[in-house]
């Protein structure tokens, strides 16, 4: 039975891959490349619920994880000339040891003291580049993946380029994350966060748990950061603003960050938001002061909304009033 | 559940894309462009009234019929002067505001970003008139579709390194210049030139600010600058200068074209007096000669539409940037193409009325537009004006060409300023 759907799941995963790419040769450009924006939110996203809502920590810093996956990730592009694949390789892996790191400080810090150090890893790291000439200051570096293979054909663009490549990675690791929150490690995560002594009590090792939590969390926010940095052609300080941390956490906490399956509920809002801000400015005939800031007040009331009235995220309130309506049928 | 939406996914994928029409942004009745700049941000004062100057031209042209029968319209986006805001706003301005052309956008960062993610080149939209003076821009094989216009800043260093030799010869010179591409330019011009400076004070964008201004002010004291060139955007120029002035340091100012705008300076709270006897540079006629009829009209264009701002030096080029991409929708053909628009300007762009006092030198091989500058003075009010009234116009080339003193005359402008 377990085998079962096990199977099945990794068919949904396929199926629904190949409709996205069905999807990629119907619609316009302008979807294919929000698409792609969606495939990136939804990793990043996911890495911060298996962190914050599987294994319980709090991290405010994603942005510098994701800074740091795409960093390396240019870093061997430009300066050693690795195979754009490679480089994604690369970009989880320098992602995951910052994670490491960060992992053994974070499992002695909990709660407010843990959410204000990777509060100012947000905010410190990304401006470390200005320390160092081969991470281009300011200005960045230039993240170029390169151009479609020809024999996808003349007409195939950049963009739905950049969407298969995301769509892909995304698929990837949702799969492989939803198996690994399936798994021992999963579980020990789960028991570490509901009550942590008696998880030791039951014989697991709730530090070393959580490290592994955070590089895991860490590795997928890394490969998030160099997928981003390829949709956007640069990496550079300004790309990882504090404000992407926030936007990811209000992402997370959208999709419930006890579920990974409400994943694309944030996402789609992360990318709609800056849309939907627009037609609002443009109705109210705003200024260009509120037309920028406009997006990250809708992202904070939204943040505000949902931890007010759905504070486990809409897929788990549906879950629990539909577990409940049942258990009320059986009495 | 699940299946349910994947069937809705799938139902979504089999709806069609309406067909394209002729060319993207041009339609029987209007022709759109799109441009990023910082409306908002460190970087933004004084480029911020760009588009309403572009516009109050674009809506002149409007009313007077527009380009065979279509209007040109403009399509504004905030980049924040950061690159990647710049790649995801140009973006949009291609995908969903569907431009026939970019124009004008802003920044070396922000337009070489761009240049190799969203990669117009390739596609073929023209990237009109760039905002910014970076020499590599002009480079036709790497940026096929775009064209330069403002004179680089090679071209504006090696100018300026002429006019310190012939004023300020063995005097102390110091440099603030914004530690980018912009700046780099800027400094190739000057070893050009053989230009050594006793003080190099960098600045990362965005870094600018009264606090960091004191520093830069310590540094160049410090360092005994007695003449001292500000290489960087408004608010680094104003910076600098306001925080000089409660530091009562001061040495002879050379403000570059790029942030000598005196009324973006004076917004900024420096008073007029402090710019006064500053040297600065522009290849435009003073924005307060109303004697020059191309600043008569704009002038009265641009205040008919804005009347409580002021006619600015960044106003006067906006609407000349304007007038030219006119003028290249009229060469372009009845249905100008992005590909026609491109021929126009390489076939007929040198013929190209302009307000300029220096050439542009558009041709099948060169997308360079203006080529050379003036210096002058700031009055006691705070306005650039030619030394002894009359424009001496220096022009030169981003490689070792020397300086020279241009003998170009500019042609008279067409009846009521408008394309013919």
């Amino acid at each position: 039975m377990h085998r079962f759907q096990k199977s099945n799941k990794l068919l949904l995963f396929i199926a629904f891959g190949f409709i996205l790419f069905l999807l990629s040769n119907r619609v316009d450009e302008l979807r294919v490349y929000q698409g792609a924006s969606i495939a990136v939110y939804v990793i990043a996203i996911s890495s911060i619920i298996l962190l914050t809502g599987y294994s319980g920590q709090v991290s405010l810093g994603h942005g510098a994880l994701l800074a740091i996956g795409a960093y390396s990730a240019a870093v061997a592009r430009n300066e050693f000339n690795v195979p754009v694949v490679l480089c994604f390789f690369i970009a989880v892996l320098a992602a995951a040891f910052g994670g490491v790191l960060l992992g053994v400080a974070a499992a002695r810090l909990t709660g407010p003291y843990l959410a204000g150090a990777t509060l100012a890893l947000a905010i410190g790291l990304p401006s470390l580049a200005n320390q160092f000439t081969i991470l281009g200051g300011e200005q960045g570096l230039i993240f170029d993946v390169g151009f479609p293979p020809l024999s996808l054909g003349e007409d195939f663009t950049q963009y739905k380029w950049f969407f298969w490549i995301s769509a892909l990675a995304a698929l990837i690791s949702m799969w492989l994350l939803s198996n690994v929150l399936r798994s021992r490690f999963g579980q020990n995560w789960r028991a570490g966060r509901s009550h942590e002594v008696a998880a030791q009590l039951a014989g697991i090792n709730t530090g070393r748990s959580k490290i592994l939590a955070f590089t895991i969390s860490a590795g997928v926010a890394g490969l998030s950061g160099a997928l981003l940095s390829m949709t956007i052609g640069t990496v550079s300080p300004s790309a990882f603003p504090l404000a992407l941390s926030f936007s990811l956490l209000t992402g997370a906490v959208l999709s419930g960050v006890t579920t990974l399956s409400g994943v694309m509920i944030g996402a789609v809002t992360l990318v709609a938001i800056p849309e939907i801000a627009d037609v609002i400015a443009n109705r109210i005939g705003a200024s260009e002061r509120i037309t920028t800031n406009l997006p990250g007040l809708i992202v904070s009331t939204l943040l505000i909304i949902t931890v007010l009235f759905v504070p486990h995220g809409p897929v788990e309130q549906h879950r629990s009033r539909k577990a409940k309506k049942l258990l009320q049928k059986k009495n | 559940m699940t299946v349910s939406a994947v069937l809705a996914v799938a139902s979504l994928a089999v709806t069609t894309v309406p067909a394209q029409a002729a060319e993207v942004g041009v339609s029987s009745t209007e022709i759109k462009f799109g441009m990023t700049l910082p409306m908002t941000g460190t970087a933004s004062p004084g480029y911020n009234k760009i588009p309403a100057a572009v516009k109050a031209y674009f809506e002149y042209v409007n009313a007077n019929g527009g380009i065979n029968g279509r209007k040109l319209t403009l399509v504004v986006k905030d980049d924040q002067y950061v690159p990647t805001q710049a790649v995801a706003k140009t973006n949009e301005l291609i995908l969903k505001d569907k431009v026939m052309a970019l124009l004008a956008p802003l920044g070396t960062a922000n337009n070489k970003a761009v240049a190799s993610v969203v990669n117009p080149g390739r596609r073929g939209i023209p990237v009109l008139f760039v905002n910014t003076g970076f020499s590599g821009f002009a480079d036709k094989k790497k940026y096929p579709t775009t064209f330069s216009v403002l004179p680089s800043y090679i071209m504006e260093a090696k100018i300026m390194s002429e006019y310190i030799k012939d004023n300020f010869d063995g005097k102390k010179l110091g440099l603030i210049y914004q530690d980018d591409d912009f700046g780099d330019d800027a400094l190739a011009g000057f070893k050009q030139a053989g230009i050594n400076f006793a003080v190099k004070v960098p600045y990362a964008s965005g870094s600018q600010s009264g606090t960091t201004a004191a520093g830069w002010v310590q540094k160049l004291q410090a360092g005994g600058a007695e003449v001292v060139i500000l290489f960087g955007v408004s608010s680094a120029t104003a910076a600098a200068l306001g925080t000089a002035a409660v530091l009562k340091y001061a040495p002879q100012w050379i403000l570059g074209s790029v942030g000598g705008d005196a009324t973006t300076i004076k917004a900024a709270g420096v008073p007029a007096g402090v710019l006064y006897n500053a040297v600065g540079a522009s290849f435009a006629p003073a924005t307060t000669d109303t004697t020059d009829e191309y600043v008569k009209l704009f002038q009265d264009i641009y205040l008919k539409a804005n009347p409580t701002q002021t006619f600015d030096n960044n106003v006067m080029i906006g609407m000349n940037t304007a007038f030219l991409t006119a003028q290249a929708i009229q060469a372009a053909g009845k249905n100008p193409t992005r590909k026609s628009l491109i021929a126009a300007i390489e076939k007929s762009g040198s013929t190209f009325a302009s307000a300029a006092l220096v050439p542009l030198n558009y041709s099948s091989t060169s997308h360079i537009g203006y080529n050379g500058y003036w210096f002058g003075k700031y009055s006691p009010t705070g306005d650039l004006k030619p030394a002894g009234g009359v424009y001496t116009v220096y022009t030169t080339d981003s490689a070792d060409g020397a300086v020279v003193k241009s003998t170009y005359k500019r042609a008279a402008m067409p009846a009521k300023g408008l394309p013919n």
